[in-house]
């Protein structure tokens, strides 16, 4: 494993001599342009150099009479970035989907939205955009007028007769969704069952698509710090930051400090409320209805913190280019202290039920394992990777806002189930209720905003930060107006759903609730 | 059409709900759970989640409407019993928000199956989904026999039409956008 970026530098730039141009500190630590066919080497060399190497996200960018493909990949303290041109009229490049199997997804994306063909990839199909959407229409690229496209008349899939339950030879197809029960959300999963156990599992994605990234590049960046945080009710604030974090790197404008511990409290109430919602939900989903009426209660308090320091039960529209819009009152924080502590005793008790209830532990425990090398090479993020005994955590790894001042300890469990997963969750409650009373007790004096321009300069940047679900990634380009050029969001679930591809084989049709929820999946965020 | 009053009593007494997400940023819909746990605990109005449309009276439709949401929603609505009623919560439902114009949205639940109350909010609260759904009830019932609501109640829940009768369904538009 590496110390640090420079190293690594400088073995890529052995291994790949004359072919790759490297600009230190652009675009995470390190940007190496290389031409299409050498992208392949580049992604070969950082993974010999880094065991925690992953895929964090393939960004597509219309430059004209050419594609970019920005492959942004993790290293252990950071983000490594390989870009690529392909001729806009010609766009096909080499897939890398054999290299790293967490690249998939991401190249379907890529190819859903910019037409670019990925030579190799093994399953090539629409991913994103309606069965309905026109052919040759990609609608990331700008001449694609919002208003001007056209969708086919006629649905292929509301057509189609009804496949649920439908037989093909020994297996059994089961269709879950878009309306379920089980699912809050609108997909839709085909699972192929062979008596009880599940034999393939087809995710159909893109029901909650509503083209935020192509939104985003019409509208300004004040308006879009709203637009994207509504990419997500759950995770909200990370959404804002995130792309707060973009712009001002651009920028170059330093937040003020105090600013950046009032972000760091909003990201950890988020957490607080994301995972007690999870745990609760998984109550539900194994049939523990009570676990979730109970951890509902004890969530309550936590949106009323929110709605005390914000506003907004849900939406917290506190975040701002340059800082934060509200500051936290003196006389708020005894109340946000008296209900942290509250928290910690009343968490205390459903540890306790996770660590001993049989059948929670029966319900849970070897239920879509997923080994070190499988999150590895899935790319996983977050609790998900945390309970495979993978440790990244982007506020350790890559500290942002005040996260590098702040003591805590990151979450890892090495049984790589479902319940492990949970467990992670539950113990990062107890770290988030300590970063918010350490926040608390060390809020800096002075502004809480600084006055930024309008209309940002042109350049690329990119920013990352560990969402309730893992790591979130933004990739911005601004092109020296008030409108973005590009804005690219790449979302934890997005990462995970591979993982649950892979786990819910070999096991059971019961165990699918279980380990389904355990990557606590976000499909407002993963579609976008 | 006049409902037999048994009918009508046992309806507004426990109307079963069914929840859809038609592509909303789940903001909306973790409200919808939250009324039915105990802090707001809708189920003392007689209100119960129903999973399957074939078994509700309402329907509880959040989000901004994806083209491929679109038709699912139609379809749900179509396999509800009659009479049934459609409640759009948040921004987004009543008017496709701040996805309004965005590609692949139709935007509004109001441009796929009729809708009887808007309940406003981003995400609408716990508090206003439950005045929503009372006032709807309330609205069946017939005219109101207290004065009418003041101007500021009018705007925070506004009960388009209480007709029991299922408006003819508007049919499914090419997007013109912004």
């Amino acid at each position: 494993m590496l110390s640090s970026g420079k190293d690594l530098l400088t073995i890529l730039q052995e291994k790949l001599g004359e072919k790759a141009q490297i600009q230190a500190g652009f675009l995470g630590k390190a940007s190496i342009t290389v031409k299409p066919g050498v992208h392949r080497d580049a992604l070969k060399a950082l993974l010999e150099a880094d065991e925690k190497l992953g895929i964090v996200a393939i960004s597509g960018v219309d430059l004209g009479p050419q594609i970019g493909i920005l492959y942004h990949t993790r290293i252990s303290n950071g983000i490594v970035t390989v870009r690529t041109e392909v001729p806009r009229d010609d766009a096909k490049i080499t897939s890398v989907t054999d290299l790293i199997p967490g690249a998939n997804f991401h190249e379907r994306e890529v190819a859903d939205l910019f037409g670019v063909v990925f030579e190799g990839h093994p399953n090539p199909k629409r991913l994103v955009l309606t069965e309905r959407w026109p052919d040759n229409v990609f609608p990331l690229r700008k001449e694609v007028k919002v208003s001007e496209i056209k969708l086919k008349p006629e649905s292929s899939e509301i057509n189609a007769p009804e496949e649920s339950a439908s037989t093909s030879g020994e297996l059994v197809n089961i269709t879950i969704g878009p309306q379920h029960p089980a699912l809050l959300e609108p997909e839709k999963f085909s699972v192929k069952v062979e008596g009880e156990i599940v034999r393939d599992v087809e995710p159909r994605i893109g029901y909650v698509h509503r083209g935020v990234e192509k939104a985003a590049e019409s509208r300004t960046y004040l308006q879009d710090v709203y637009l994207v945080e509504r990419i997500c009710g759950i995770c909200n604030s990370c959404h804002a930051t995130c792309f707060c974090e973009a712009v001002e790197n651009i920028l170059h404008t330093e937040v003020p400090s105090r600013a950046k511990y009032i972000r760091v409290i909003l990201l950890e109430i988020n957490r607080l409320h994301s995972h007690m919602l999870l745990l609760g939900h998984a109550g539900l989903e194994i049939g523990y209805e009570t676990l979730f009426q109970y951890m509902w209660r004890d969530r309550e308090p936590i949106m009323d913190l929110t709605e005390l320091l914000t506003g907004n039960r849900v939406v917290a529209s506190t975040l701002a280019v340059g800082g934060v819009r509200r500051d936290i009152r003196e006389e708020d924080v005894p109340k946000i202290k008296a209900t942290l502590a509250t928290l910690r005793e009343k968490i205390g008790f459903y540890k306790k039920l996770y660590e001993n209830d049989t059948s929670l532990k029966m319900r849970t425990q070897k239920v879509g394992t997923l080994s070190r090398e499988d999150a590895l090479k899935l790319c996983v993020v977050g609790p998900v990777a945390r309970g495979s005994n993978v440790n990244i955590d982007v506020r350790k790894d890559d500290p942002y806002e005040a996260y590098g001042e702040i003591p805590f300890k990151e979450i890892v469990y090495t049984s790589g189930d479902s319940w492990a997963r949970f467990m992670v969750r539950m113990d990062e409650i107890y770290e988030s209720i300590d970063i918010i009373e350490y926040a608390l007790g060390h809020l800096p004096s002075g502004p809480f905003r600084v006055k930024v321009p309008r209309i940002v300069p042109a350049g690329e940047s990119v920013a990352h930060v560990e969402a309730p679900r893992g790591e979130l990634f933004y990739y911005l380009k601004s092109n020296g107006t008030a409108f973005p050029e590009r804005v690219k969001v790449r979302t934890p679930t997005f990462a995970n759903l591979g993982s649950f591809l892979k786990t819910a084989i070999g096991q059971t049709i019961a165990d699918v609730p279980a380990n389904f929820v355990s990557l606590d999946p976000c499909f407002s965020c993963t579609d976008r | 059409m006049k409902i037999p009053s048994p009918v009508m009593w046992a309806r507004l007494k426990s109307p079963w709900v069914v929840h859809f997400n038609s592509g909303a940023c789940n903001g909306c819909d973790i409200e919808v759970v939250a009324l039915l746990t105990p802090k707001y605990d809708v189920e003392r109005f007689g209100v119960k989640l129903e999973p399957s449309p074939r078994h509700a009276d309402v329907l509880l439709a959040t989000g901004c409407v994806t083209e491929q949401c679109a038709e699912r929603l139609k379809r749900i609505y179509d396999q509800m019993p009659e009479p049934k009623f459609v409640v759009a919560i948040g921004t987004c439902a009543c008017s496709g928000g701040v996805f309004a114009g965005n590609m692949n949205v139709v935007g509004g639940i109001d441009k796929v199956i009729p809708v009887n109350a808007y309940i406003p909010g981003c995400p609408a609260r716990p508090e206003a989904v439950l005045d929503g759904v009372v006032k709807l009830l309330n609205a069946l019932k017939g005219p109101p026999k207290t004065p009418a609501p003041k101007k500021a109640d009018e705007k925070l829940v506004e009960v388009k039409s209480a007709s029991v009768t299922a408006a003819e369904t508007k049919p499914l538009e090419a997007k013109s956008n912004a």
